[in-house]
C-alpha cells in the first residue's frame, strides 16, 4: 500500500500556489493525529495532466480569478467522476472576491451545481468532531475577506459522496504557516485537514 | 354545290340541340363524379367510425385512414369524370344520342360529321333530325348515372350520422388525447385510469406548444412545465402520489384531472383507482444554459504596453432563446496578498429569444488606466429567458490580457514571490492597519481604557512584526538571523532602537555598496541593503509608540507607510522562477502522534461499495422485472419503470432502454428484445474501466 501523496493541483490560470505551506502543514497535522502512511513532502500536480489520477485527494487555492483550460476541465471531471476528492478554498482575502466567482462558474461549467453540506454531514465527524460543521478562521472572525462568517461548506456530491468540497472561508490563510510553529497555539487549528484526510480516503 | 362549306357552325337547328344535349350531357357526368366522390369519402368515414365505435382505433390509424379516404375519393371522382370525357365531343355526343334513338336513322350523326360537306342532302338530314326529339332518353340515361352515387351518398351519410358524434370527430379531426372521447371499447373498462392522458405545457418563456400524450409510460418536459393527467371517471377514485407528496385529483365534467409542476429531479408518480395501479415516470429535463464561444482574442496575450485597440468577437446559441448578451472583463491589480479588481461589461445587448446571436465590440487598452502588471480576464457571456429555474447563464473561455511589468523582459518567466516563507502567524501589516481603523471607528462608543488595552493589543502584534522585519533586514546586513529582541540574545553591540539599527544599515550598506553579498548556489545575489524595508521598520517603530499610549488614530499614517514601504520592498526585488515553490518536507517521525487525540471520535467508517455495485444492482433488478413478464406484465412494466426512474442519472442509455421495454410491456406485447437491449446496454458498455488506484486508507 501506498503512502498518502498530499497533491496541490497546479492550473494554469491565477496563482495556485499562493499558499506554499499549508502542505508541509497538513502533512504535520496527518502524522501528528493519525497513523496513516504519509509521504514526507506534497506533489504539485497540473490539473490537466493524468498524473491527477495518483492521487486520492487534491489541494486547490488562488487569489486571481479561476478559469480552467479545456484539458484541465476535461479531466479534472474525469478524476472526480472516478472518485477523486477535490478541496478547494478560497485564497481570496478581497471583498468582491474574483476567485469565488469564477471558481464557483467553472465549477458549474465543470462539474455541475453544489450543494450545501449540512452540519450532520460524515465529513465533520470523520476523525474530529465539529458539530456546529466546518470550524470557523481567524481571517472570518477578523472580517476580513467578505466580512461574513461562512457556517457551510458547499460540495459537489458524485453518487452521493463528495467529489469537491469548496470553502471561502479562507483556510489557505488560516494553515499556511511553519508547522513548528504549531506549538505556539493553544489549540490546533488544522484539525479539521484530518477530517478532510480522513473522509477522502474512506468514503 | 360549288364550293365545300364545312358544316360546323352551330346555325343549323340540329347541331345547335346536339351541343345543347352535350352540355347537359357533361353536367350529369360532372354531378356523377362529385357523387361518387363525395359517398365514397363519407362511407370510408362511416366505416371508420363504426370500427372506432367498436374497437377503438389508434390514433395513427386515424390519422393514416383520413388521407387515404381522401385519395380514393378523388380517384373515384377523377374516374367518373374522364369516363364521362365523350360529351365534350359533338360526334361523340351525336352517336350516343343515335344509340338511344333510333329513329334518327344515323341523320344526326351524319350531320355532325366534321368532314361533311354542305349539299343538298343535308336539307333532307336536318327535315329527319327536326322531327324526332330525344330529350326523354337524355333524361332517363342521366337519372340513371346519378342514381348510384346518389344512394351510396345518401346512405353513408345516415348511417354517419346514426355514429356517436365524438367518434365522428376522432375520425375526421384526429389529434393526441381524443382517446377519452372515444366510445367504449367493446371489451369494456377496469378502471378510470384507462384511457390516461397526459398534456406537458411548457413554461410560457419558452414559447413551445403544450404536448399530449396517451397512455403515459413516462413523461418527459422542461423543468416547471405544467403536467395534467386526464382520464374518464369520477376523481373520488383517484388516489396519486407524487414521490411521497401526495396529490389531489379533480373532477372536470365527467373527467378526472390531476395537475402537477415538472419537479426538479426525476419521480414516479402512482395513481390508483381501488387495486389497480399505474405507474408513471416524472422525468424534467434542464433548460441549458447559452453556450459562448470567444472567436476572437484566439490566445492570451501579453502587451508592454496599455495602448491599442482589442477586437472582440464570440457566438452565442441557446436551445430556447437568448435574452441578453454582452462581454465582461475583469482587471486584477496587484501582487501576492494585495490585489485589487475592477469589473465591467461591453456591447450589453437585450436579445428577444433568437436562438443564435453574434457579439462584437473593442477593447480600448488606453481607456482602462492599466499599470504594469495588470492582467485583463475577457470572456462573454449571455443569458438565457428561463424565467421558472433562471435564467440560464453561459460564458466563454476566458481570456488574459496581461501588461508587462518594468523590467518584466530582462528575464524570461519571472513572477512575484507568492506568500512570504517562514511564519506567517503573525497579522501582516495590512491587518494591523485594519485593526487599528476598526478600533478607530469604534473610539467613540468606547470607554479610554478599553481603547488603550485594544490599541495596546494591536501594538504587541506590531511590534511583533517589527522584530520579523528587523530579522530580515539583519539577515541581510549581517548574513545571519539575529531579531532585535529575541530572547536570550545578550549582544552588547546589538542594534536596540530604530536609529541604531537605521546607523547599522547604512553603515552595512556603504560599506558594501557595488560589492554583491554572499549568497547561496540557488539564491538570488543581494547586491544592496533594503532601505524600503528600513524605512517600514522605523515606521513600525513610530506606530508602535502611539499605539502604546492608546492613540491608534495618530499610529495609522505610520502603519501606511510602514505597509507602503513593505509593497516597494516586494517590487525591489522578489522575484523567482514561476513553478518551482521550495519544497518542505516534513519530518515525520517527529511529528508521528504527538497530537492531542483526546478529542478525536473518530465515526464508524465502513469499506465503500465498489464502483461497480450500483450497476449490479440495477443488474439484479432488471432481471427480476424480467421474471415478471410473463406472469404479470404491469407489475413487470412498473418495476421496469422504478429501475428507470434510479439509472436515469447514471446510465442514460440503460435507462432509455428499460423505458421502451415497460413502455412495450404496457402495451401487452413481447419485451424480450427491450430487455435484452437494456441489458447491453448495462453491461457492455462499463462507464467505469480499470480499478482504483492503491491510495492508502485510514487508520
Amino acid at each position: 500500500m501506498s503512502a498518502f501523496v498530499f497533491a496541490t493541483a497546479q492550473y494554469e490560470s491565477g496563482d495556485w500556489d499562493s499558499a506554499p505551506l499549508v502542505p508541509s502543514n497538513i502533512i504535520d497535522t496527518i502524522a501528528r493525529y493519525t497513523s496513516i502512511d504519509t509521504a514526507p513532502a506534497g506533489a504539485i500536480v497540473p490539473l490537466g495532466s493524468p498524473e491527477l489520477f495518483r492521487y486520492p485527494f487534491v489541494y486547490l487555492t488562488g487569489h486571481l480569478p479561476v478559469r480552467f483550460s479545456d484539458a484541465e476541465r476535461a479531466n479534472a471531471r474525469r478524476w472526480v467522476e472516478r472518485g477523486g476528492f477535490l478541496f478547494v478554498d478560497d485564497h481570496n482575502h478581497d471583498v468582491d472576491g474574483q476567485f469565488h466567482k469564477t471558481v464557483t462558474e467553472e465549477f458549474a461549467r465543470t462539474f455541475g451545481s453544489m450543494t450545501r453540506l449540512p452540519a450532520s454531514h460524515p465529513l465533520y465527524c470523520a476523525f474530529f468532531t465539529f458539530e456546529e460543521g466546518p470550524p470557523t478562521t481567524s481571517h472570518e472572525l477578523n472580517g476580513w475577506g467578505d466580512n461574513l462568517v461562512h457556517r457551510y461548506l458547499d460540495a459537489v456530491l458524485v453518487g452521493g459522496k463528495i467529489g469537491v468540497l469548496y470553502s471561502n472561508k479562507d483556510y489557505s490563510s488560516e494553515w499556511n504557516y511553519h508547522p513548528q510553529n504549531k506549538r505556539f497555539f493553544a489549540i490546533d487549528n488544522t484539525k479539521f485537514a484530518v477530517n478532510l484526510v480522513v473522509h477522502a480516503l474512506t468514503r | 354545290m360549288s364550293a365545300a362549306v364545312p358544316l360546323v357552325d352551330t346555325t343549323i337547328p340540329a347541331l345547335a340541340r346536339v351541343e345543347r344535349t352535350g352540355q347537359a350531357l357533361l353536367l350529369a357526368v360532372l354531378l356523377r363524379a362529385t357523387m361518387a366522390s363525395a359517398g365514397v369519402l363519407v362511407a370510408a368515414l362511416a366505416m371508420l367510425a363504426a370500427f372506432d365505435v367498436a374497437l377503438g382505433l389508434p390514433i395513427l390509424i386515424r390519422l393514416l385512414a383520413l388521407p387515404l379516404a381522401l385519395v380514393a375519393a378523388v380517384a373515384v371522382g377523377l374516374r367518373g369524370w374522364r369516363d364521362g370525357r365523350g360529351a365534350r365531343s359533338r360526334e361523340q355526343v351525336a352517336l350516343w344520342i343515335e344509340e338511344r334513338v333510333p329513329a334518327l336513322r344515323y341523320a344526326l350523326a351524319t350531320l355532325a360529321d366534321a368532314r361533311l360537306q354542305r349539299s343538298a342532302a343535308t336539307l333532307e338530314l336536318e327535315r329527319i333530325v327536326g322531327e324526332v326529339s330525344w330529350t326523354h332518353a337524355v333524361r332517363r340515361a342521366a337519372a340513371g348515372a346519378l342514381l348510384a352515387p346518389g344512394a351510396l351518398l345518401i346512405l353513408s351519410a345516415a348511417v354517419l350520422a346514426a355514429l356517436p358524434g365524438a367518434s365522428v370527430v376522432r375520425v375526421m379531426r384526429p389529434r393526441p388525447g381524443d382517446v377519452l372521447d372515444a366510445a367504449l371499447p367493446l371489451r369494456g373498462r377496469r378502471s378510470v385510469l384507462a384511457p390516461l392522458v397526459a398534456t406537458v405545457t411548457p413554461p410560457a418563456y419558452t414559447g413551445r406548444n403544450a404536448v399530449t400524450i396517451e397512455e403515459p409510460v413516462s413523461v418527459a418536459g422542461i423543468a416547471g412545465s405544467e403536467v395534467a393527467f386526464e382520464g374518464r371517471g369520477s376523481a373520488s377514485r383517484v388516489r396519486a402520489q407524487l414521490g411521497t407528496d401526495t396529490i389531489l385529483a379533480r373532477t372536470d365534467g365527467t373527467r378526472w384531472q390531476v395537475r402537477l409542476r415538472m419537479p426538479a429531479r426525476a419521480l414516479a408518480l402512482r395513481l390508483a383507482d381501488g387495486t389497480v395501479e399505474r405507474l408513471v415516470t416524472i422525468e424534467p429535463y434542464p433548460d441549458s444554459a447559452p453556450v459562448v464561444t470567444l472567436r476572437t482574442p484566439a490566445r492570451d496575450s501579453v502587451f508592454r504596453n496599455a495602448t491599442g485597440t482589442i477586437p472582440l468577437a464570440a457566438d452565442a446559441s441557446d436551445d430556447l432563446g437568448l435574452a441578453e448578451t454582452r462581454f465582461e472583463y475583469i482587471i486584477s491589480s496587484g501582487e501576492m496578498e494585495s490585489f485589487t479588481f475592477r469589473t465591467g461589461a461591453l456591447q450589453p445587448r437585450v436579445l428577444h429569444g433568437e436562438r443564435r446571436a453574434e457579439l462584437e465590440a473593442s477593447l480600448v487598452l488606453g481607456a482602462l488606466s492599466l499599470s504594469p502588471g495588470d492582467v485583463i480576464h475577457i470572456r462573454a457571456v449571455a443569458g438565457d429567458a428561463n424565467t421558472v429555474t433562471g435564467p440560464g447563464r453561459g460564458a466563454s473561455e476566458t481570456r488574459t490580457i496581461r501588461i508587462a511589468r518594468r523590467g518584466e523582459y530582462d528575464s524570461v518567466a519571472v513572477e512575484a514571490l507568492p506568500s512570504i516563507l517562514g511564519d506567517t502567524a503573525a497579522l501582516s501589516q495590512r491587518m494591523l492597519i485594519m485593526l487599528a481603523e476598526a478600533l478607530e471607528r469604534r473610539r467613540p462608543h468606547l470607554a479610554r481604557d478599553t481603547v488603550v488595552g485594544a490599541s495596546r493589543d494591536i501594538a504587541v502584534d506590531q511590534a511583533r512584526l517589527r522584530r520579523r522585519v528587523a530579522d530580515i533586514v539583519f539577515m541581510r546586513v549581517g548574513g545571519e538571523s539575529s531579531g532585535e529582541e529575541s530572547e536570550g540574545d545578550n549582544d552588547a553591540n546589538r542594534p536596540t532602537t530604530p536609529e541604531q539599527v537605521l546607523a547599522a544599515a547604512e553603515s552595512a550598506a556603504s560599506r558594501n555598496l557595488g560589492v554583491p553579498l554572499d549568497f547561496a548556489a540557488d539564491e538570488s545575489p543581494v547586491i544592496a541593503v533594503n532601505r524600503p524595508l528600513l524605512d517600514a521598520y522605523n515606521a513600525m517603530w513610530e506606530a508602535g509608540r502611539w499605539l502604546e499610549i492608546g492613540e491608534p488614530d495618530d499610529a495609522l499614517p505610520h502603519m501606511r507607510a510602514a505597509l507602503a514601504a513593505i509593497q516597494r520592498a516586494r517590487q525591489a526585488e522578489r522575484i523567482y522562477l514561476r513553478g518551482r515553490p521550495p519544497t518542505q518536507v516534513v519530518d515525520l517521525r517527529d511529528a508521528r502522534l504527538k497530537g492531542d487525540r483526546a478529542l478525536a471520535a473518530a465515526s464508524l467508517r465502513f469499506p465503500t461499495a465498489a464502483l461497480g455495485a450500483e450497476r449490479a444492482r440495477l443488474m439484479a433488478r432488471l432481471a427480476a422485472a424480467a421474471g415478471l413478464a410473463r406472469a404479470a406484465p404491469a407489475d413487470a412494466s412498473d418495476s421496469l419503470l422504478l429501475v428507470r426512474l434510479d439509472a436515469l442519472g447514471l446510465y442514460p442509455a440503460f435507462a432509455g432502454a428499460v423505458g421502451r421495454a415497460a413502455a412495450t410491456l404496457r402495451r401487452g406485447a413481447d419485451a424480450t428484445a427491450d430487455i435484452l437491449r437494456a441489458r447491453d446496454a448495462l453491461l457492455g458498455a462499463p462507464r467505469h474501466a480499470g480499478t482504483l488506484p492503491d491510495w492508502g486508507a485510514a487508520p
